[in-house]
C-alpha cells in the first residue's frame, strides 16, 4: 500500500484548523497543524518533516502565509503549496508573486482543495517520472 | 554600530529572540509593532546582526520627523537642480542602504503620497531619485517600525493596504513593559553596568530590594526607554526617591500601587500578613506563635530555635518563589542567583510546596 499523503495545514483559526484535521485526517491523509507560519516553520525545520503538501491561510501574526510561502519555496522547493485567504485581493497577490501553486479564497469548499491537492501531486508524479 | 542587545527573560520577549533568529536570513520585509520605548530599533538592529547583511550598511530614516518634501530627497536623493536649492547631487538612504538594511522608523506617519512611491519601489525593486530619468535597481531588506495601529489607520484612509500587506511579511509585536515585569530587574542591572563604565566616577547606587519592587510595579508609560533614562539619572542623583518623584504618577495610568511579593508571588497564602507588621511587634510575633492561648501553654512553645527555624522558612520561601518568578521559573538560573546548588533549590523548592503558577 502506498504511504499516505502528508499535509501541512497552517491557519491562525483553531476552528478552521480542527475542521481541516477532521477532514483530511478522514480522507486518509497523514495531517500535521501549525498555528502560524512561525509554528509551521519550527515544524518543518526542527523535526525535518517530509510534507507532500502546504496548505496555508495568509494573514497570520508572527510569519505571515505569504512569509511562509517564500521560506519554503526557497527551503523545500518540492513541497506544494496551496493558500487560502479571506482578506481580498492583496495577500492573494502576494501570495502568488511568492509562488504559491494555487490561490483559493475562503470560504472554501474542502472537497475542492482535496482536488487541489491531488491534481498537484499527480502533476508532481508525472514531471518527475518524465 | 554597536548593537544593543535584546535583554529580558519573559516569555513572550525569548519567542521574539527565537523569531528573529529563524527570519534573521530569509530578508523578508519585516513589520515591527509596539509602543513608544519598547525597543523596536533594537529589534531591527538584532535581525541586522543576525542577516547575511552586515557587511553592508544599516540605514536609519524617521518617516515622523520630516517634512514629506525632504522626506522623499532623504529616502531618495536628488539630481543637481532638482529643485530651489539642489546645487549638487546627493545620493539618498536607499543608495546608502543597499544590499544592507533601511530602518523606516515611525512608517505609519508617512504622508499618503510616499506611501504610494514606496509600494512602488519595494514592488519594482527600482527607485528614481528626484529630478533624474533614470531607474536604478535597489537591493535593501526593508524593515519598518510603527508604534500606531495601521490596520485602524487603513480604516482611516491614512495608510495603504496594499503597501501594509507588503511590510507585514514578518510581523513582530513588541509588547510594553508593563505587561512583561520580569524583564525588568534584568534591565535594570543592564543599564546599571552600562552607565557605571561610561562614568565610572558617579556614585548611583543600584535599587535595594524595596526600590527594586517599586520599579517592577510601576506601570513604565515610555518602556524601556524611560527605565534607562531613569537609571541614567540615578547616575548623577544618586537618590531613588527623588528619581521615584520626578516619575509620572502610577495612579495616572490606571494602575494602583499594591505590594507585589504577596500579590504576585506568595505561594503559601499568607494572606493575613500586613505589610506594616513590622511595626508592630505583637503582629510580627503572631506569625510565629499562635498568640491566642494562655501564657503558660504560649511560653512553652516559644523557643528562639523553633522560631528561627520557622522565620528563616518564611523568608527562603518568599525569596525562592520571588527569584523564581523574575526569572521566568527557570530553575538553574534561579539557582545560581541564590548561590545554592540545583538539588537544594530543588529540595526547597518541594520542602516549602512552591509551585510554578498554572496558565
Amino acid at each position: 500500500m502506498a504511504d499516505p499523503v502528508r499535509l501541512l495545514i497552517v491557519d491562525d483559526n483553531k476552528d478552521i484548523l480542527s475542521t481541516f484535521y477532521e477532514f483530511f485526517n478522514s480522507m486518509g491523509y497523514e495531517v500535521k497543524t501549525a498555528v502560524d507560519g512561525f509554528a509551521a516553520l519550527k515544524l518543518l525545520r526542527e523535526k525535518n518533516h517530509d510534507f507532500d503538501c502546504l496548505i496555508t491561510d495568509l494573514v497570520m501574526p508572527n510569519i505571515s502565509g505569504v512569509g511562509l510561502i517564500s521560506i519554503v519555496k526557497k527551503e523545500y522547493p518540492d513541497l506544494k503549496i496551496i493558500a487560502m485567504t479571506g482578506y481580498g485581493d492583496q495577500p492573494g497577490a502576494l501570495a502568488s508573486e511568492a509562488r504559491a501553486d494555487v490561490v483559493l479564497f475562503k470560504p472554501v469548499d474542502l472537497f475542492k482543495i482535496e482536488e487541489k491537492i491531488t491534481g498537484l501531486l499527480d502533476n508532481g508524479n508525472q514531471k518527475k517520472q518524465e | 554600530m554597536t548593537t544593543t542587545p535584546f535583554i529580558g527573560v519573559s516569555k513572550s520577549l525569548l519567542k521574539i529572540k527565537e523569531l528573529i533568529n529563524h527570519v534573521a536570513n530569509t530578508c523578508l520585509n519585516v513589520l515591527i509593532t509596539g509602543e513608544t520605548g519598547v525597543g523596536k530599533e533594537v529589534v531591527a538592529q538584532n535581525l541586522y546582526e543576525e542577516s547575511p547583511r552586515t557587511a553592508h550598511n544599516f540605514v536609519k530614516i524617521n518617516c515622523a520627523a520630516l517634512p514629506e518634501t525632504l522626506l522623499e530627497s532623504e529616502l531618495y536623493g536628488y539630481e543637481k537642480g532638482a529643485f530651489t536649492g539642489a546645487h549638487k547631487k546627493r545620493s539618498g538612504k536607499f543608495q546608502a542602504a543597499h544590499k544592507g538594511v533601511l530602518f523606516l522608523d515611525e512608517i505609519g506617519d508617512m504622508p499618503l503620497s510616499l506611501q504610494s512611491k514606496m509600494l512602488h519601489v519595494l514592488q519594482s525593486g527600482e527607485f528614481s531619485p528626484l529630478g533624474s530619468d533614470q531607474d536604478f535597481k535597489t537591493d535593501v531588506w526593508v524593515i519598518a517600525a510603527t508604534n500606531h495601529d495601521l490596520e485602524q489607520r487603513i480604516k482611516q484612509k491614512q495608510f495603504r493596504e496594499d503597501l501594509f500587506y507588503r511590510l507585514n511579511i514578518i510581523k513582530i509585536d513588541i509588547p510594553p513593559l508593563r505587561e512583561r515585569k520580569e524583564d525588568i530587574p534584568a534591565l535594570v542591572e543592564y543599564y546599571y553596568r552600562l552607565y557605571k563604565s561610561e562614568y565610572p566616577n558617579n556614585q548611583g547606587s543600584k535599587p535595594d530590594a524595596d526600590t527594586m519592587t517599586r520599579l517592577c510595579n510601576y506601570p513604565w508609560p515610555g518602556n524601556v526607554r524611560q527605565l534607562q533614562n531613569c537609571i541614567k539619572k540615578q547616575m548623577v542623583l544618586n537618590s531613588w526617591e527623588k528619581i521615584f518623584d520626578e516619575m509620572p504618577s502610577e495612579e495616572n495610568h490606571g494602575i494602583v500601587s499594591q505590594t507585589p511579593p504577596r500579590s504576585q508571588f506568595d505561594p503559601g497564602g499568607n494572606n493575613n500578613v500586613h505589610p506594616d507588621f513590622a511595626n508592630d511587634q505583637t503582629s510580627l510575633i503572631s506569625q510565629f506563635v499562635d498568640l491566642s492561648t494562655s501564657s503558660d501553654k504560649l511560653f512553652q512553645d516559644i523557643s528562639l530555635k523553633k522560631i528561627k527555624k520557622k522565620a528563616s522558612d518564611r523568608v527562603e520561601k518568599e525569596v525562592i518563589a520571588f527569584v523564581l518568578d523574575k526569572v521566568g521559573w527557570n530553575r538553574s538560573r534561579a539557582a545560581k542567583i541564590l548561590k545554592v546548588s540545583y538539588k537544594t533549590l530543588l529540595y526547597k523548592m518541594t520542602e516549602f510546596e512552591i509551585d510554578p503558577p498554572s496558565k
